[in-house]
C-alpha cells in the first residue's frame, strides 16, 4: 500500500496543521539545528536525488545524446493517447472521488462522536488494508463471473454480464475506492472548522437550505475540496499498481508504461524521458497544491 | 443550519443513507476477501458452495509464502527503526532549528511522498544494479527507508509542534540538561508521534509494491511481490487466504494504534 | 564590600536590528518582591529571560552575589521559573512533577518524598499528588508549577506573566496564595506582568518598563503618587492630562496657566519648563473634590454624564477647550444632581503633576 499510506500521512499533515499551532517566542535557543539534519539529507541526496537525477540524465544521453526521446514521445499518436488515457482517468476519479467524497466528510464533521468513529474506523480500516489485497478484491468482484455481475443478473437488471474490469469503468471503481480515504479525512477537518453559526445566520437572513449550501457551505469548504482534489489527481497521475491490474491494455496510463519500457522492452531512453514528463506535472501540480494549503493555513480560515 | 446535525430534517436522512452506502463500499472489498477465503470454490464463486480451510493449509504449505513474509517483516522492521531514528532527529531539526531554506529541506524530505513511485523505483533500480545493491537486503532497506521517512518525519514533527517548548525550558531551570530534558520530558510527551511514524514507516515497506517488483530478485521477494505474482497467473483462493491474513494484521495494528492512543490521552 | 543579592548591570538585548532590551541596570535585595510591570514588548520578558539563561544578552551581565551568571547554563543556575502557560510535563503525575528537579539532582529518595510532600502541601493540593496534569484546572496546574519552581529551594523564582491564562476570579486567589508563599518562603521573586493592579497588588516594588528601558523603579505608592514620568502616570492608575501653559517657577512653586483662563499655582512640577512653554497637567480622576476646602484650585467644567458605579459615582465633564475630563470623587454627589450643568469642581494642585506636552 506503498502509495497508499504516502498520501495519508499527507493528507492527515494537512488536517492536523489546520489545528491551531502554538507559537514559541522568547524562548529560542537554537542548539546548532542543521546537525539533526544530516543522517536525512544524506539519504535523501544519495539514494533519492542523485539516482533520480541519474535517470533524467538518460533520457538525453540514450541512446545517442539529444532530445529525440522527448520528440518520440510527444509525436507519436500511441504515446499521446497514453497521455490523454491518464489525464482522462486521472479526471474522472478527482471527480468522482470529490463527489463521494464530500457528503460523507459533511455528514462525519457533525454526527456523534460514536456513530462518526464507527464510519472513521471503516475508512481506516480500508485504507492501512494492503493495496494489492483490496486490488484483488475488485478483481474478484468485477469480474465477468463475479458478485456483481452475478448479482445484477438475478434481479434481473442485466441480462449479459457487463464489462466491468480491463477497461475505463474498472480503474475508475478502483482507483475511486482507493482515493476517498485522501479526499475525506482532511475534508472532515476543513468542514469541522466552518463555524455552524455562518449557516445559522444566512438561514436567518433568509436563505433556503439550497442556497445556504451554495453560497455558503461550498465557497467555504473549496479551499480544501481544491487542494484534497488537486492531490487526488496528482496520486491518480502516477498510480501504477490499481492501474495495471484492473485496466486494459487499450488504456495504458503512464505509470505502467513507463515501468513497461524499462522492464519488458529495456528502453531505458524512452522510459526515463516518460518518467521525466511525469515528474515535472506532478511536480507543479504539487506546488500549487502547496500553495492551496499554504494559503489556507496563513489566512487562518482553518 | 447546515452544520447542525439535529436541525436537518430530511436532508439528514439523505446524506446518512448515502454516508452508509460510502462505509459499506469501504468495507465492501475487506469482508469479501475473508469470506471468499473461507469458500470452498476454486473458481471463486460466490456465495460459495461450502465453507473449508483448505486455502490456509495450501498457503501454509508453500514455503514461499511463509518466506515473503518473513522477508517482508525483516525488511519493514529495519526500515521502520531506521526511518524512525533519522526522522527523529530531522524533526528537531525542521521544528526547532531557525535557519535559512528551512521549508526547502522539509521540502525536499518530503518530495519522496510526493514522486511517483514509479519513477522512483526505476531511478533506485538501475542506480542499484550499478552498486550491485539489486535484490539485497540492504537495498531494499535503503529504498524503503527512502520512501518511509516521510511517514516518520510527518507525525512526529506535527507532535513536536504541538508539544510547547516552555515544557523543555521548563525542565532545564527545573536543573536538567537539555539532552536530560529531551529524553525525559520531550520524547515522552510526544511518544504517540513516534509510535505514529514507527507504524506508518512499518506499513510504507509493508506494503510497498512498486519499488519490491524492480528490486526482488527469485531468491529475495518480499510478500507483495508474490501476492503481484501470482495476481498476474490467476485468481487463486490462496491470495484470498494470504490477503486475509493481511487484514487481519491491520485490524490488530488498528487496535494496538487505538490502545496506545486511550492510553496515552490519559 | 557587600555586593546586592541580585544585580542586572546595562543589560542590553538586540536581535539583529530590533532592540529589545536597550539598558536596565538594577538592584534587587534578597526576600524582595520586585516587578517588571510594562506594556508588551517593553522588554520585561527579555530581560527575564536573560536571568533565567534562555537569551544570552548582547551586552551587560546579570550578577547573583557578586558572581556574574552568564558563563552559567540555564540548568546550572538553580533558578525557580513559573511560566506563562501551563508547563507541566504532562506524562509525569503532579508528585512526579514536583519531584522532577529533586530527581534531577539525584537527592536520596526519602528526601524526594518528603519535599514533595512539604511542596504541595504548600500550595494546598496534597490530594492531587496521583493526578496527571490534564485532570487539573489552569489555577491548579499553576499551582503545581509554583511548587515544582520551589522544589529545590531556589534563591530566585522568576515568574513569567504566570495568571495571564487564568479568569479573574482564578488569578485573584492565586495572587493571594503567591503573596502568602512568598511570605512562607522568603525566597525572592521576579515577576514579569502588564496588569498594573497585579503589580500593586503583589509587589514589594515595580519597575515600570518602557521601550527596553525602565522607565521608574519604585513601590507601588512612589509610582501611583510620585510618577516620574508621563508615562508612568499615564500607565499606572487612571489620569487625566490637561494642556496648560507655564507661567513661570519661584521660590519652587510652579504656576500654570489652563485653557480656559485660570492660573492655577503650587503644582508639582516634573523637570524644568520654560516660560510660556506648552505642557500638560495630569490630575487623578479621584483627586477631584466637589467641595472646595482652602488650599484647592478650581477648574469651570460642564457636566456631560454621571454613572452609579458602586462605591463611587463617575462623572464625564468637559472643559472649555473641549476635552473631556474623568472624574471620580469621593464625596459623591448627591443623586438628585442633574446634568448636564456647568459648575466647578476643586483639586489640590500638589496632587497634579507638571509633565512636557
Amino acid at each position: 500500500m506503498d502509495e497508499t499510506v504516502r498520501a495519508v500521512s499527507s493528507r492527515s499533515r494537512v488536517a492536523v496543521m489546520s489545528v491551531e499551532t502554538r507559537r514559541n517566542f522568547g524562548t529560542v535557543r537554537v542548539p546548532a539545528g542543521l546537525n539533526g539534519l544530516l543522517p536525512a539529507l544524506i539519504l535523501i541526496m544519495l539514494f533519492f536525488v542523485i539516482p533520480v537525477l541519474a535517470l533524467l540524465l538518460r533520457s538525453v544521453t540514450e541512446p545517442e545524446p539529444g532530445l529525440q526521446n522527448y520528440a518520440a514521445l510527444l509525436g507519436d499518436g500511441t504515446y499521446a493517447r497514453v497521455f490523454f488515457n491518464t489525464f482522462l482517468v486521472a479526471a474522472l476519479v478527482t471527480v468522482a472521488t470529490v463527489l463521494v467524497a464530500f457528503p460523507v466528510a459533511w455528514m462525519l464533521a457533525i454526527m456523534p462522536s460514536g456513530l462518526a468513529s464507527i464510519i472513521f474506523g471503516i475508512i481506516i480500516l480500508s485504507m492501512w488494508t494492503n493495496l494489492l489485497t483490496r486490488t484483488y478484491a475488485w478483481m474478484v468482484l468485477l469480474q465477468r463471473t463475479g458478485v456483481i455481475n452475478r448479482t445484477l443478473m438475478t434481479i434481473g437488471v442485466i441480462d449479459h454480464p457487463l464489462p466491468l474490469i480491463n477497461n475505463l469503468t474498472g480503474v475508475t471503481i478502483g482507483m475511486v475506492y482507493i482515493m476517498l480515504p485522501f479526499m475525506i479525512l482532511p475534508l472532515v477537518g476543513t468542514l469541522r472548522a466552518i463555524d455552524p453559526m455562518t449557516l445559522r445566520a444566512a438561514s436567518l437572513c433568509g436563505a433556503s437550505p439550497f442556497q445556504a449550501f451554495r453560497r455558503i457551505l461550498v465557497p467555504l469548504s473549496l479551499p480544501g475540496v481544491a487542494a484534497g482534489g488537486l492531490m487526488v489527481f496528482v496520486m491518480s497521475l502516477g498510480y501504477f499498481v490499481t492501474p495495471a491490474l484492473l485496466g486494459g491494455t487499450s488504456n495504458m496510463m503512464l505509470a505502467e508504461m513507463i515501468a513497461q519500457m524499462v522492464q519488458s522492452l529495456l528502453n531505458w531512453g524512452l522510459g526515463s524521458a516518460a518518467a521525466f514528463i511525469l515528474l515535472v506535472v506532478t511536480m507543479v501540480l504539487y506546488a500549487l497544491q502547496l500553495r492551496l494549503v499554504g494559503a489556507r493555513r496563513t489566512s487562518g480560515g482553518i | 443550519m447546515l452544520l447542525d446535525y439535529d436541525r436537518m430534517g430530511w436532508l439528514r436522512v439523505a446524506l446518512l443513507g448515502f454516508t452508509a452506502l460510502v462505509a459499506g463500499f469501504l468495507l465492501l472489498p475487506v469482508v469479501f476477501i475473508v469470506l471468499l477465503s473461507f469458500g470452498s470454490s476454486r473458481w471463486l464463486a460466490f456465495p460459495p458452495p461450502g465453507w473449508t480451510l483448505k486455502w490456509y493449509q495450501e498457503l501454509f504449505a508453500d514455503p514461499a509464502w511463509l518466506n515473503a513474509a518473513l522477508t517482508s517483516a525483516r525488511i519493514a522492521t529495519m526500515t521502520a527503526i531506521l526511518a524512525v531514528a533519522i526522522g527523529l532527529l530531522a524533526s528537531f531539526a525542521l521544528v526547532r532549528g531557525r535557519f535559512a531554506g528551512r521549508e526547502i529541506l522539509r521540502g525536499l524530505l518530503l518530495t519522496p511522498m510526493v514522486l511517483p513511485v514509479v519513477v522512483f523505483a526505476i531511478a533506485i533500480y538501475a542506480f542499484f544494479l550499478r552498486l550491485g545493491l539489486g535484490g539485497t537486503t540492504i537495498g531494499f532497506v535503503i529504498a524503503h527507508t527512502v520512501l518511509a521517512l516521510p511517514f516518520a518525519i510527518i507525525p512526529i514533527a506535527t507532535a513536536l509542534e504541538g508539544f510547547d517548548k516552555s515544557i523543555e525550558d521548563a525542565a532545564i531551570v527545573c536543573g536538567a540538561s537539555p539532552l536530560e530534558a529531551r529524553l525525559r520530558i520531550t520524547l515522552p510527551s510526544i511518544r504517540i508521534g513516534i509510535f505514529s511514524a514507527a507504524i506508518f514507516s512499518f506499513l510504507a515497506s509493508w506494503d510497498e509494491v512498486v519499488v519490491a517488483i524492480f528490486m526482488a530478485s527469485p531468491s529475495l521477494q518480499t510478500l507483495p511481490v508474490k501476492i503481484w505474482g501470482s495476481l498476474r497467473s490467476d485468481l487463486s483462493p490462496v491470495i484470498a487466504a494470504a490477503s486475509s491474513l493481511l487484514v487481519g494484521l491491520t485490524l490488530a495494528l488498528m487496535v494496538m494504534t487505538a490502545l496506545l492512543h486511550r492510553k496515552f490521552r490519559t | 564590600m557587600t555586593h546586592p543579592f541580585l544585580s542586572i548591570r546595562n543589560l542590553r538585548k538586540a536581535f539583529g536590528a530590533i532592540v529589545a532590551v536597550h539598558d536596565v541596570t538594577l538592584d534587587i535585595p534578597r526576600g524582595e518582591f520586585l516587578t517588571f510591570l510594562g506594556p508588551s514588548g517593553s522588554g520585561k520578558s527579555t530581560t527575564l529571560y536573560a536571568i533565567a539563561g534562555f537569551q544570552d544578552p548582547t551586552s551587560g551581565d546579570v550578577l547573583l552575589e557578586g558572581k556574574s551568571l552568564l558563563a552559567v547554563p540555564s540548568h546550572k543556575r538553580n533558578i525557580g521559573m513559573v511560566f506563562q502557560r501551563y508547563t507541566l510535563f504532562p506524562h509525569l503525575t503532579v508528585a512526579e512533577n514536583v519531584a522532577f528537579p529533586l530527581r534531577v539532582r539525584r537527592r536520596p529518595d526519602a528526601d524526594v518524598k518528603k519535599k514533595v510532600a512539604d511542596m504541595l502541601a504548600l500550595v494546598r493540593l496534597e490530594s492531587f499528588a496521583g493526578r496527571l496534569p490534564g485532570a487539573l484546572s489552569g489555577g491548579q496546574q499553576q499551582r503545581v508549577a509554583l511548587a515544582r519552581a520551589l522544589a529545590y529551594d531556589p534563591p530566585i523564582l522568576l515568574m513569567d506573566e504566570p495568571l495571564s491564562a487564568l479568569d479573574k476570579k482564578l488569578r485573584e486567589e492565586i495572587q493571594g496564595e503567591i503573596r502568602r508563599i512568598h511570605r512562607q518562603t522568603g525566597v525572592t521573586i521576579l515577576y514579569v506582568t502588564h496588569d498594573q493592579e497585579e503589580a500593586l497588588h503583589l509587589s514589594d516594588r515595580i519597575a515600570l518598563f518602557k521601550d527596553g528601558r525602565i522607565e521608574q523603579t519604585g513601590t507601588g505608592e512612589d509610582l501611583y503618587l510620585r510618577p516620574a514620568t508621563d508615562f508612568v502616570a499615564g500607565f499606572i492608575g487612571n489620569s487625566n492630562f490637561l494642556a496648560a501653559e507655564h507661567l513661570g517657577t519661584t521660590n519652587g512653586t510652579t504656576t500654570i496657566r489652563m485653557t480656559d483662563g485660570s492660573v492655577i499655582s503650587g503644582v508639582r512640577a516634573n523637570g524644568t519648563f520654560g516660560k510660556g512653554q506648552k505642557t500638560r497637567l495630569m490630575i487623578r480622576p479621584e483627586a477631584f473634590s466637589m467641595e472646595r476646602s482652602p488650599a484647592s484650585a478650581e477648574l469651570n467644567v460642564e457636566i456631560v454624564d454621571i454613572a452609579f458605579y458602586g462605591e463611587r459615582r463617575r462623572i464625564v465633564a468637559r472643559i472649555a477647550a473641549g476635552q473631556e475630563v474623568d472624574i471620580r470623587p469621593t464625596s459623591a454627589m448627591q443623586s438628585q444632581d442633574v446634568w448636564p450643568c456647568s459648575r466647578q469642581v476643586f483639586f489640590d494642585p500638589a496632587a497634579a503633576f507638571l509633565f512636557p506636552a
